[in-house]
């Protein structure tokens, strides 16, 4: 591993505090180095207001909800827009916005590497491992195609592929090809995302099902089943028989009903057996990757025995491995839990994380039949989830903790980040010390955490899951409020290292409101909490920072409360 | 206004003293730190550190067969994943069934431990509700939920009941009934290194996670600033989280943060004015975690506690592929930070007063799959501490044969000893009563009766 440079939070944190410490005296001389932004102009003028028309208050807050949802955040200027467009049409607008490539900018990045564009990193297994982090970071904070860059992310914490294994950190397209499919899949067909899933080499690395082989009665081996069960448990169906509300079945005995045991997983790991890297040499059994192609079958590795699948269905002897496996992906697909079991699970990356039943039942039957009678529809199904009542209405007793990640990026696209070269650089290595998460780098298959995580205390008692309170501990809820402090009052916005560009953030609009505190909590209010901001903590807020006398100092002080606040790190 | 502990109002408490004295009480109400007045009567400290080998150790490659004939069986069962014989490390003695075990190569300082007496094994341990064999499988006995499965087992060897899904773990039940012990500070009794847990999560209390660098508390920025700024610092994010909030998670949230902050303060001025740790420590995760831990039991006298609990995860065991390459990685690293912790606690003069001990997801299969191993159930672990009764293995290893009656498929073997006797022999060390063993391993009656004259498992003196 390369030795990346650790961030200087030391530095930062001077800043910040000199930031805020001028804001509190008087005089302060030449400022103390914290902005190299000029003073905004006293009396700068609103931006304009298109012409179409002018969107309500409970419109924008509307549209700021839903961009808070199905986005990695959003300024105010978005949010207007999509107030103006509808929510709908904004929707339909996203889906039609073709794919922004997460490798086709780790390939640029990895040819001005080559070209001595980034003399300071000097060791190529750095840039390689930076790369795919870099094209992530940029493409967050920027691609036109948020919904699908945030319904991406959702699913890549679903089908987990990590870092944690070497290959899938210093071969960097693994990483990058298999979030692309994420991408280009999440408004497909769910049979299509799982079998690109099951087929992608990452995958295979990962769950091992790469290079796994028929069993062997000399050598006294068997096949994988890693993959086998995973499949199963995290991908499609879950370990219990669901109503179509996402309830468990019980049998007589009123215990819940196992979709499958370990004859099953046995039988799923003959199925994928043969499979190892595609590309221009594909051999069975070579380690060496290659991630630009799905894995290839190879017959002669693969167990061409009956196998008994889901629900008693068999597989007949002497198929293809090809064959093998889309019967298994049809097995899978076909199977009654996947609609329940994946709407609970997008419901709760997306929107809230206790739905109701009725709303998983409704979102459930969107992927059962998209209403032309297609099964999988994930287009149909994410708009049946971002457009259901429970989702456009306040939830006054949970809601959904922000994650970390999504915290961060919102704070910085909603400040119009920019830097001397156009690229918003991140390599997140600091975000992922201090924070316990970075994208495609969770430390196993189970997700940063669990989709059933009840913390101890009122949540668990009231029978509430909470799965991003799993990741909020004593240390990283410090370390989260830091962040937002180092970005907003530190300009500590990016870990770019030496090699990149510095990244600022644009606080002018809200310097122009701030002489005026009603309408700059207004306006945060808008943007970060949708108005669900309380009266109280608004009043915290205003009574902590009117007496700042730099504008744009007062409303950074502003902002970084609000977004350390508890109405803003849970979204209800 | 808030304010952080300076050194010098710091307040120690120590459990050589017995009951905390009335002034110290006195002190720490009129500090507003303490809910309870008064600390129940404990004479020593004691800590357990569990080391949790995330993902499933392949644990029949860490504890091995060495008579000739059981390593012939285990060489044939494990086919290309077997160690080299002549790589092994030797167990001094017999183990109970008259065998001799060795170490994997790469844990030569275990191997020390062990055969100075300071280290147990306690073998095929797994999550069991009754004994069986692959036969008692087969008709039917009843087995832990979602065997073989990482998520459940995984959860199951912290809550120690397997037969239901349960959030609470059973340090966490532990804690519940014994925090009273420990000052109350906002430092709770169950300090992880490993973030938030199952095994530290009670109904009542929950766990205090720190990092392995540094002082292990990060402060939030300005707070602790000693100028006007810190005065205004203080003031606005005290005033933010004093906002009451009706949404449920709301509150919490602000419950973490506020809590967090006023932990930071108590800990690291506790870390500060403890004595320093002379033991070295090498470089990695597992050793740095470990050393964190050091220094937390260097403060305990600082930090008023008198029972602490540690959780350490280490991440990567589920080795279905290249298990021979990444146990001889990672096995050296579990061993190297166990002995260095043991050089730390002997410097300390802790040695008796913490155990560490090492739990898994499950053991894996005998069986190859070409490359690796699968999930199993049985598995063998390490216990450590002067208190233990080291030396020896506990349980009973099984005899490696084709076709063997604990065998319910590729070499998966079902566990002889459930993992309830294991915990009950490291609660009842730690303080829990005969009659509170119930609550802490609701289990323990389908294979040990509480105040029983016999130890449930005997690793501890």
């Amino acid at each position: 591993m390369p030795q990346h440079r650790s961030p200087t939070p030391a530095n930062a944190w001077r800043l910040g505090i000199a930031a805020l410490l001028c804001a509190t005296l008087t005089a302060c001389g030449g400022g103390g180095g914290s902005s190299d932004r000029p003073a905004p102009p006293p009396t700068a003028t609103p931006p304009p207001v298109p012409a179409p028309a002018t969107p309500t208050q409970a419109e924008l807050q509307g549209a700021s909800r839903l961009a808070a949802q199905s986005t990695f955040g959003m300024g105010y200027d978005a949010i207007v827009r999509i107030a103006e467009m509808g929510p709908e049409a904004w929707l339909e607008t996203q889906f039609d916005t073709p794919t922004t490539s997460h490798l086709a900018l780790m390939d640029e990045l990895l040819a001005n590497y080559d070209n001595g564009e980034y003399p300071e990193i000097t060791e190529d297994v750095e840039m390689l491992i930076l790369s795919r982090r870099l094209a992530w970071w940029h493409r967050t904070f920027t691609a036109p195609d948020a919904v699908r860059q945030r319904v991406a992310f959702a699913l890549s914490e679903i089908f987990v592929v990590a870092d944690g294994i070497d290959a899938l950190a210093v071969f960097p397209a693994g990483l990058a090809t298999f979030y692309d499919l994420l991408l280009d899949n999440a408004f497909g067909n769910f049979r299509d995302l799982l079998k690109s899933v099951a087929l992608h080499p990452a995958m295979g690395l990962y769950l091992s099902h790469l290079n796994n082989r028929k069993a062997d009665p000399v050598a006294n081996t068997f096949p994988d089943e890693n993959f086998a069960r995973e499949v199963m448990q995290l991908f499609s169906i879950g370990l219990f028989e669901l109503n179509l509300d996402g309830s468990l079945q019980r049998d007589g005995s009123l215990e819940p009903i196992p979709t499958y045991g370990n004859d099953e997983i046995r039988e799923f790991a003959k199925i994928f057996t043969g499979l190892s890297y595609g590309g221009p040499a594909a051999t069975f059994g070579q380690q060496n990757p290659y991630f630009r192609a799905p894995m290839t079958m190879f017959d002669a590795f693969h167990d061409t025995g009956p196998k008994t699948l889901l629900n008693g269905q068999t597989v007949p002897t002497n198929q293809t491995g090809d064959q093998d496996i889309d019967a298994a992906i049809d097995n899978l697909f076909n199977h009654p839990n996947v609609g329940p079991f994946m709407s609970r699970l997008l419901i709760q990356r997306l929107v809230t994380s206790n739905p109701s039943p009725g709303y998983i039942e409704r979102v459930a039957g969107t992927f059962n039949n998209n209403g032309t009678g297609t099964r999988g529809d994930l287009r149909a199904v994410i708009k049946a989830i971002l457009l259901d009542t429970e989702a456009v209405t306040a939830d006054a007793t949970a809601g959904k903790l922000r994650e970390p990640i999504v915290r961060y990026t919102h704070l910085v696209r909603a400040f119009d980040p920019r830097s001397a070269d156009g690229f918003i650089f991140n390599n997140g290595f600091f975000l992922q010390q201090v924070l316990r998460q970075h994208p495609q780098s969770s430390p196993s298959v189970f997700n940063f955490f669990s989709p059933d995580h009840a913390p101890a205390g009122a949540i668990a008692d009231a029978n509430l899951n909470a799965p991003e309170f799993q990741i909020t501990t004593a240390t990283t809820i410090v370390n989260m409020s830091n962040v937002v402090d180092f970005a907003i009052n530190g300009d500590f916005v990016t870990d770019a290292g030496d090699a990149f560009e510095t990244v600022t953030l644009d606080f002018t609009p809200y310097a122009a409101l701030a002489s005026d505190m009603d309408a700059l909590l207004d306006r945060i209010d808008l943007v970060f909490t949708y108005g669900q901001l309380s009266a109280q903590t608004r009043t915290a807020i205003i009574d902590a920072t009117r007496e700042i006398p730099d504008p744009n100092q007062r409303a950074r002080a502003a902002i970084y409360l609000l977004l350390i606040s508890p109405d803003y790190a849970v979204r209800a | 206004m808030r304010h952080t502990l300076s050194r010098r109002q710091l307040l120690t408490h120590s459990c050589r003293l017995g009951v905390a004295s009335a002034t110290l009480a006195s002190t720490a109400l009129s500090l507003g730190l303490a809910r309870q007045a008064s600390a129940a009567a404990l004479s020593d400290y004691r800590a357990l550190v569990c080391v949790l080998l995330a993902g499933g150790n392949d644990s029949f490659n860490m504890v091995v067969p060495n008579d000739a004939d059981q390593y012939g069986e285990y060489q044939s069962l494990r086919s290309d994943l077997a160690l080299p014989q002549a790589d092994l490390l030797p167990l001094n003695g017999l183990a109970a069934n008259g065998r001799s075990y060795a170490l994997h190569p790469g844990m030569a300082g275990t191997q020390a431990l062990y055969n100075r007496g300071d280290l147990a094994v306690v073998a095929n341990v797994g999550t069991l509700l009754e004994p069986v064999d692959a036969a008692a499988v087969e008709a039917g006995a009843r087995v832990p939920l979602g065997l073989y499965s990482h998520a459940d087992q995984i959860a199951q060897w912290q809550t120690g009941v397997p037969n239901d899904r349960i959030a609470d773990g059973w340090a966490g039940r532990i804690a519940d009934r014994m925090s009273n012990v420990n000052l109350a500070n906002g430092i709770a009794m169950n300090i992880s290194l490993g973030g938030t847990n199952v095994f530290q999560s009670g109904l009542l209390t929950s766990e205090y996670a720190i990092d392995s660098a540094g002082n292990g508390a990060p402060t939030l920025s300005g707070y602790d600033d000693p100028g006007e700024f810190g005065d205004y610092k203080r003031r606005i994010v005290d005033d933010l989280l004093a906002v009451p909030q009706r949404n449920l998670f709301r509150n919490t949230y602000r419950g973490r943060l506020r809590d967090a902050i006023d932990a930071q303060s108590v800990f690291v001025s506790a870390l500060d004015a403890a004595p320093a740790l002379g033991t070295t420590f090498s470089e990695g995760p597992f050793s740095a975690a470990l050393r964190q831990i050091a220094r937390v039991i260097a403060a305990r006298d600082e930090l008023g506690a008198c029972r602490q609990t540690f959780f350490v995860l280490v991440g990567g065991w589920d080795h279905h592929d290249e298990v021979l390459d990444n146990q001889a990685r990672m096995l050296p690293m579990i061993s190297q930070g166990l002995t260095e912790f043991h050089g730390a606690l002997t410097e300390l003069g802790l040695l008796d007063a913490v155990t560490t001990f090492t739990t898994s997801d499950f053991g894996r299969t005998l069986t190859s799959n070409g490359r690796g191993s699968d999930h199993g159930w049985g598995g063998h672990h390490l216990v450590m501490g002067g208190a233990v009764n080291g030396g020896q293995i506990y349980g009973t290893y099984p005899e490696l044969q084709p076709n063997s009656p604990l065998d319910t498929g590729r070499g998966v073997y079902a566990p002889t000893t459930p993992t309830d006797l294991y915990f009950a022999d490291l609660a009842r060390w730690f303080g829990v009563s005969a009659g509170d063993l119930d609550q802490v391993l609701p289990n323990i009656r389908n294979f040990y009766t509480p105040g029983s004259s016999d130890p449930p498992l005997g690793v501890m003196a």
